[in-house]
């Protein structure tokens, strides 16, 4: 599937969709704001709460690499290692 | 004057996401005449309190175990209790954000179940009597909202 085939579900299909195939990258931001970002197939796609899990404000695809800099941030590198 | 006295059933739940935990705290608030909820944040601490359970302690109805924790997650959390004779048999569950067949399988062979974090109000709604369906059907009964 491609973005521009994703972006053309409605938000329960997506979210299905992501539910049982998409691979999950991470967390951002705090309670109710929070993202999460998932990759499904060759893209990426970031959920954007109002309220964590509850209320999706918007979701939104890019298959560039740039949206997962907020996320790697955020990972502890050297627990990484480890 | 007649006394009803209804069972509490313990439910098990280690997660090191507080959001995850206040969010599964408050869909089992609907359970709360007969079901409570012991909060773990990760894998050591559940297994310290399943393997300090004496005989006159209940043995939980249900564990549910978020499978990214640090330290021991919750698939090494899985085996462990697998190997305590008293929690042999309790169904446990593997709760988590990422779908992978490994996990899957991983999850089946230590006879549990998999269950993926929800990501909408629809899939949250549900997420309750997911968790209800894999008590025996004894417990499911009386479990009463």
């Amino acid at each position: 599937m491609s973005s521009e085939d994703f972006l053309q579900l409605t938000y329960d299909e997506q979210v299905d969709l992501l539910t049982t195939d998409g691979i999950y990258i991470g967390k951002r931001g705090l309670r109710p704001q929070v993202s999460v970002l998932y990759q499904l197939d060759t893209f990426y796609v970031e959920i954007l709460y109002k309220k964590y899990r509850l209320h999706i404000s918007s979701i939104r695809c890019s298959t560039s690499t740039a949206i997962l800099d907020p996320y790697f941030e955020l990972l502890d590198v050297p627990l990484v290692i480890d | 004057m007649t006394e009803r006295f209804e069972k509490e059933f313990i439910v098990v739940y280690a997660d090191d996401d507080p959001d995850d935990i206040e969010l599964v705290t408050e869909a089992f608030e609907q359970y709360a005449f007969n079901v409570k909820l012991k909060i773990f944040s990760d894998g050591l601490t559940t297994l310290s309190y399943l393997r300090n359970l004496s005989v006159v302690d209940d043995s939980p109805c249900l564990i549910i175990l978020d499978i990214n924790m640090p330290g021991v997650n919750g698939k090494d959390c899985l085996k462990q209790i697998r190997q305590i004779n008293q929690l042999n048999e309790i169904p446990v569950v593997l709760f988590t954000a990422s779908v992978s067949d490994r996990d899957k399988e991983f999850a089946k062979l230590y006879n549990a179940g998999f269950i993926n974090k929800p990501l909408s109000a629809s899939q949250m709604e549900m997420i309750t009597s997911k968790f209800i369906e894999h008590c025996n059907s004894d417990i499911r009964k009386l479990i009463t909202k």
